[in-house]
C-alpha cells in the first residue's frame, strides 16, 4: 500500500471526521439558539409516549398513509439507508479491521447491500430528473448529493475487497470521496439525520401531550381517553 | 401591488385588496388606530418580513424549516394536489419551500453562503409578499394532513401559520382575514354580534324551547355563577344557527346540568389561529378563561367547532400565557359522559337515515377527539357508517384555515373539494355529521357544488332528535 493511500485511509479521514464533528457541534448550538415554549395546557395523553411513537414511525411503514400506499418507496428507503450505513462501516473496517472483509460472505454481503443502495440511488436520481413534482422542488444540492452518493457507493463496492496490490484506484476513490463527504455533508441536505430527532421529538411531544399519538394506545393502557379531563 | 401575480399555478394570483383596510383607517377603527390590527403601508416590507422572521422563529419551526429532504412523499396527502395532480405548486413541500427559501437565505448558513445551491432566496418586493400571501392563505387549509405523512416529521401546517402571522404583521392579508380580525379585536367575537343581538337570540331560543317542552323550568341562563358548565359558542350559532343552542339547552335540561353562557367571553372561536396572530389569539382565548374565572365555573365546555376547540382547549392557554386550571372540553365529550352516566336517554330509531361522520382537521389532527363523536353517534343513529379515509387521515372539508372567509380563493377551494366529494359520495349516506361549524359550511359548499344528495348536521342535532324526555314514549 502506498503511503498516499495510507494517509488517505487514516489521517485524512480522521481530520475530515473531526471537521464534521466540529461543524455539527456548531450546528447543534445554532439549533439550540432558537427558543422553545412551554405547553401550558393540561395533558390528555403522554408527551413521552408520543415522542416514542414519533421516533419509531421510521420502522412503522403502516403508520403513515404516504408509506402505506407506496410500500416500494419504503423498501427503497430501507435499502438505501442500510447501504449507506454499510458503506460508512466499510470506511472503518478497511483501515481498522480488514480481517472482517477476508471472510468472503461478509464481504459479499456488504458489497451486495452497498450495490443495492447504489441502484436505489440511481432510481431516485432518475425519478428526481423526470418527475415534474420532484423537479419543481429540487435544488442543485438535491441532485449533487444524490449523484455523489451514487459514485461513493459504487466506489465502496469496488473498494470492499481491499486489495491495493491489484490497483489502488478503487480504494483511493472510495476514501477520497468519503473524506469529501465528511466535509460536505454538514452543509448539504444529507445532514437531515441531524434534524430528524428534533423534528420527530417536537412533533411527537406535542401530539402525544394532546393524546393524538400514539393512536389509541393511551386508552388501551387504561389512561383517561383523550379529550376527557378529570373533573 | 395590484398587478397580477405570476404564480405558476395561475390560480392564486389574487391582488392585495386594500379597500377594507383603507375604509378602516378612514373610519378610525380603534384596533387600527392603537396598532393591534396592522394595515398595509408601502415601504420596505420585504426587509421587515425578513427581520420579523428572524426574531420569531422557534426551535420546532427552525428544524422543520431545515429538515425537509424534498422526497415529495407529502404530495399525495394534500387534497389540493390530488385535485390537481399535474401542478407541482399544489404540493405541500413546494408551498413550504416558498417560506423555507427565505429562512435559508437569511437565517440558515448554507443559504447565506451559496443561496443558488439550496434554492434560497429573498422576497424582493411587496409583490413577492403578496404572492406568498396567496400561497399560504389561498392554497393551503393548514389541515396538517401532510404533517402526519412526512417521514421526517416536518410540520408544514406550522410553517404556513407562521408565514401567515408574518404577513398579518405587515397587513398583507386577504380582505376577509382583515375584516374578521377587526371584528374580533373590537367586539370580542368574530361576527361582530352585539350584546343585544346575543341576549335577544338566547331569549328567543329559550322561549321557543319553553313552548315546545311546555314548561318554564327550561332555561338558557346567562352569567349564572357557580355552575358546573360554562358553555361557550360560535357566533355563527347566534347569527345563522341558533337552534344548535336550543339543542344544547334541551339536552342540558334533560340531564339536569347546571350551566350558563357568559355575557362576555362567550365566543370560543379564534381567528388568531387562522391569521397566525398570537396576540389576537391570546386576547380572544383570555376572554373565555376570564369569563370562567369570573363566574366560578367548574368546567369550560366548547360547542361544536373545530378551530374553536383547538384554540380554546389547546392553543389559547399558550397564546394567552396562562396555565390551564379548569377542565376544558368539547360538548361532544360532555354528551358522551351524559349518555354513559345515564343522565339522558336516547332512541336511535329517531335517526333512521344513514349517517356518516366527517372528522374536523383541527379536532382530529391538531386536537385529540376521534372516538368520542363516534361513540355518541353509534348510540343515537340507527345506521352509522364510516367514510374512508377517516379519523386522523380524513380529508379537509375545504373550509379549514379560515378559507371560508376568503372569497377570492373559492374557485380553487371548490376544485380541491372534489376529493371530499368523492369521499362523501362513496359512503352512500344521506346525512353527514360533523362537530365543526366551519366544516358545516365547507361541506355544504361541496355538497352543493358537486350535487350530492346529502345534508349536513351536527352531533348536538342528532342527539337532541334522539333524546327521550321524561314522560315521553
Amino acid at each position: 500500500m502506498s503511503s498516499l493511500l495510507k494517509i488517505l485511509e487514516n489521517e485524512v479521514q480522521i481530520a475530515a471526521l473531526a471537521f464534521m464533528g466540529l461543524v455539527y457541534s456548531v450546528r447543534l448550538a445554532w439549533v439550540f439558539r432558537f427558543k422553545i415554549g412551554r405547553d401550558r395546557t393540561l395533558p390528555a395523553g403522554s408527551g413521552r409516549s408520543g415522542t416514542g411513537y414519533s421516533l419509531m414511525s421510521i420502522a412503522m411503514p403502516w403508520a403513515m398513509e404516504s408509506t402505506r400506499k407506496r410500500p416500494g418507496r419504503y423498501v427503497e428507503f430501507v435499502v438505501f439507508h442500510l447501504g449507506v450505513a454499510a458503506a460508512i462501516a466499510a470506511s472503518f473496517i478497511i483501515p481498522y479491521g480488514p480481517g472482517l472483509f477476508e471472510t468472503a460472505w461478509v464481504r459479499a454481503s456488504f458489497q451486495a447491500l452497498i450495490a443495492a443502495a447504489g441502484f436505489v440511488g440511481l432510481v431516485r436520481l432518475a425519478r428526481r430528473l423526470t418527475d415534474p413534482v420532484l423537479r419543481a422542488i429540487s435544488s442543485p444540492d438535491d441532485y449533487f448529493s444524490l449523484a455523489l452518493l451514487i459514485f461513493w457507493l459504487a466506489a465502496g463496492v469496488l473498494a470492499a475487497p481491499n486489495r491495493p496490490q491489484a490497483g489502488e484506484g478503487p480504494l483511493a476513490a472510495f476514501f477520497g470521496l468519503t473524506a469529501f463527504f465528511l466535509v460536505y455533508v454538514p452543509f448539504s441536505k444529507i445532514s437531515h439525520y441531524l434534524y430528524y430527532p428534533f423534528t420527530r421529538i417536537y412533533l411527537g411531544r406535542a401530539l402525544g401531550h394532546r393524546g393524538a399519538w400514539p393512536p389509541a394506545a393511551a386508552k388501551a393502557a387504561g389512561a383517561r381517553p383523550a379529550g376527557e379531563d378529570a373533573a | 401591488m395590484r398587478r397580477r401575480s405570476n404564480i405558476p399555478s395561475g390560480v392564486v394570483g389574487a391582488p392585495l385588496d386594500l379597500r377594507t383596510q383603507d375604509e378602516a383607517k378612514r373610519q378610525g377603527c380603534p384596533s387600527v388606530v392603537d396598532g393591534r390590527l396592522r394595515t398595509y403601508a408601502p415601504g420596505d416590507n420585504a426587509g421587515r418580513f425578513v427581520d420579523i422572521l428572524g426574531h420569531r422563529v422557534s426551535r420546532p419551526l427552525a428544524v422543520s424549516l431545515a429538515a425537509c429532504v424534498h422526497c415529495g412523499l407529502c404530495a399525495e396527502s394534500c387534497h389540493y394536489f390530488l385535485a390537481r395532480p399535474d401542478d407541482p405548486t399544489m404540493t405541500p413541500v413546494w408551498k413550504a419551500d416558498q417560506i423555507r427559501k427565505i429562512f435559508k437565505r437569511h437565517v440558515d448558513w448554507t443559504g447565506r453562503v451559496a443561496p443558488w445551491w439550496v434554492k434560497a432566496g429573498s422576497p424582493r418586493d411587496d409583490e413577492d409578499l403578496n404572492r406568498l400571501k396567496n400561497i399560504v392563505f389561498g392554497a393551503c387549509s393548514a389541515c396538517r394532513r401532510c404533517t402526519y405523512n412526512c417521514p421526517m416529521g416536518v410540520d408544514t401546517a406550522l410553517l404556513v401559520r407562521f408565514a401567515r402571522g408574518l404577513l398579518t404583521e405587515l397587513g398583507i392579508v386577504p380582505e376577509g382575514v382583515f375584516n374578521v380580525s377587526r371584528d374580533e379585536w373590537e367586539t370580542g367575537n368574530q361576527m361582530a354580534v352585539t350584546e343585544t343581538d346575543y341576549l335577544e337570540t338566547l331569549e328567543w331560543m329559550r322561549d321557543e324551547l319553553r313552548s315546545e317542552l311546555g314548561t318554564d323550568a327550561v332555561d338558557i341562563p346567562v352569567d349564572k355563577p357557580d355552575c358546573e358548565i360554562l358553555y361557550t359558542i360560535n357566533p355563527r350559532e347566534i347569527k345563522f344557527d341558533p337552534r344548535s343552542i336550543a339543542h344544547a339547552a334541551r339536552i342540558f335540561h334533560a340531564a339536569g346540568v347546571s350551566w350558563t353562557l357568559p355575557k362576555r367571553g362567550w365566543d370560543q372561536t379564534n381567528f388568531g389561529l387562522f391569521s397566525g396572530d398570537d396576540k389576537l389569539g391570546g386576547f380572544v382565548a383570555r376572554n373565555v378563561y376570564e369569563a370562567a374565572d369570573r363566574l366560578r365555573a367548574r368546567r369550560i365546555v366548547i360547542s361544536e367547532c373545530g378551530h374553536g376547540y383547538r384554540s380554546t382547549r389547546w392553543e389559547g392557554y399558550n397564546w394567552a400565557g396562562c396555565d390551564q386550571k379548569l377542565p376544558t372540553e368539547s360538548v361532544v365529550v360532555t354528551l358522551k359522559r351524559l349518555l354513559e352516566e345515564g343522565r339522558i336517554a336516547v332512541d336511535r330509531g329517531r335517526n333512521p337515515e344513514p349517517v356518516t361522520f366527517h372528522d374536523s382537521c383541527n379536532i382530529a389532527r391538531s386536537g385529540d377527539l376521534v372516538e368520542q363523536p363516534r361513540e355518541v353517534l353509534r348510540r343515537v343513529c340507527a345506521d352509522f357508517r364510516e367514510m374512508h379515509p377517516n379519523r386522523r387521515e380524513n380529508f379537509c372539508c375545504t373550509g379549514g384555515g379560515g378559507l371560508l372567509s376568503m372569497a377570492e380563493y373559492r374557485p380553487l377551494r371548490l376544485e380541491a373539494g372534489r376529493i371530499k366529494a368523492d369521499q362523501l359520495r362513496a359512503t352512500g349516506a344521506s346525512v353527514v355529521c360533523t362537530m365543526c361549524h366551519n366544516c358545516i359550511d365547507g361541506l355544504a359548499d361541496v355538497i352543493k357544488h358537486y350535487r350530492l344528495p346529502m345534508r349536513v348536521v351536527q352531533v348536538l342535532e342528532l342527539v337532541s332528535k334522539a333524546l327521550v324526555l321524561p314522560g315521553q314514549p
